[in-house]
């Protein structure tokens, strides 16, 4: 499944709290989850790793990737 | 590979151009012949016949120059944030830190902040000691390389794979939390007392001997996202908690459910898992010790039992497997 584009809001509301919606059994994908909830960083930062995120995990998170753009 | 070896077999490897990541006492690591390898100390090891402590004669060997191209290097404190910016940008980072250095004390506590942590996946494990000689010697870890022991730098063999290969981290936690007292803490610390229990100001080591867990048996379960991230009770003091990894700020911890058979609750849940393409696998000591395993099976992939697991963040009282997708 491919991710929604670069420039989709769901990924503006991914990196302001949307991203905790995600229903995920995956470490590394729980893991980032905490982190972005931690990070005190700009918004366009977070936006720009959890982006980052995705396209180099999606292969193997289509679950998760389809929940993106509703979260 | 990821299998125990006589030191004679590893040599041999090590001499055949093989770049290695190698688990061992001091005294059989230091038989190693210089080459691409990496190591740490620690005798404790899931073998075929189950936990045991392993000799200066046996080391556990995990090859992964089959996979990929292998590049190994050390890090010291000021610079283990660049151990996954250094990283390949598709692979696999196997680090080995000595427990209590400076250096480790630094990866627990930062490094899901480093840069590209969770694109490129850091697993692996914290050196130590035999049991007994804790507080006698230090862990250490080795540069085969030149042949050094440092007791406060990092050493990771990198593992990079082709594109259409990727690394898959699992881990398993026998603990649950329970469903009661939420405990929160307002800074990143490996020695705690100040907290909130259930919003209430507290003190942990207070609560800790109230509620007779001052054994340490039970470590404190956080929850990130879902997953389960222990941090493990080492001392109780009548004022404050030292523990094997940090707690961290904005996670929700309780203190996990009693498990009575660590034995056969590893048993049930490897049952349902496959040890085929594990590529590294290492459990804790904490496991070992509180569960007995000494001389017990529980099936599952083979490894070190550690003083601290990687994945991704340090851990404790799980296991960590690394496979190849």
């Amino acid at each position: 499944m491919d991710l929604p584009p670069h420039t989709d809001p769901c990924w503006q509301r991914l990196a302001t709290g949307g991203l905790a919606k995600l229903r995920t059994q995956h470490l590394g994908t729980q893991l980032m989850m905490k982190r972005m909830e931690r990070s005190a960083e700009p918004v366009n930062v977070k936006v720009a790793e959890i982006q980052a995120f995705f396209a180099k995990w999606q292969k193997v998170l289509p679950q998760e990737v389809a929940q993106l753009a509703r979260l | 590979m990821h299998k125990m070896t006589s030191v004679q077999q590893a040599a041999q490897k090590i001499r055949d151009g093989r770049r290695l990541s190698i688990a061992g006492t001091v005294e059989a690591l230091m038989q190693l012949p210089k080459g691409e390898w990496v190591g740490g100390s620690i005798p404790y090891f899931m073998g075929d016949e189950g936990g045991m402590v392993a000799n200066a004669d046996q080391v556990f060997v995990t090859d992964l120059s089959d996979l990929g191209q292998i590049s190994v290097a050390t890090y010291a404190t000021a610079d283990i944030h660049l151990v996954t910016e250094r990283a390949p940008d598709n692979g696999l980072s196997l680090l080995i830190l000595p427990c209590g250095s400076s250096v480790h004390r630094r990866f627990a506590a930062e490094a899901p902040n480093f840069k590209d942590a969770f694109l490129k996946p850091t697993v692996g494990w914290i050196a130590g000691v035999h049991l007994d000689d804790i507080g006698k010697k230090t862990p250490v870890v080795i540069d085969g390389r030149t042949g050094e022991f440092y007791e406060d730098r990092g050493a990771v063999l990198y593992l990079a794979l082709p594109p259409e290969r990727l690394v898959q981290v699992d881990i398993l936690n026998l603990f649950e939390p329970e469903s009661g007292d939420v405990i929160r803490f307002d800074q990143t610390a490996f020695t705690v007392d100040a907290c909130t229990i259930n919003g209430e100001p507290a003190s942990l080591s207070a609560y800790v001997h109230q509620r007779g867990l001052a054994h340490g048996r039970l470590p404190l379960v956080g929850d990130f996202a879902g997953a389960s991230i222990n941090a493990s009770l080492q001392t109780v003091h009548a004022d404050h908690v030292d523990l094997y990894a940090p707690v961290f700020p904005g996670v929700d911890y309780r203190f996990a459910k009693d498990l009575p058979d660590y034995a056969a609750a590893f048993r049930e849940r490897e049952a349902h898992q496959s040890v085929d393409g594990v590529a590294f696998s290492c459990n804790c000591i904490l496991n070992y010790a509180f569960g007995e395993l000494h001389g017990k099976q529980i099936g599952g992939p083979k490894g070190p039992f550690t003083f601290g697991e990687i994945a991704y963040q340090q851990l404790n009282q799980t296991q960590v497997t690394v496979r190849l997708l």
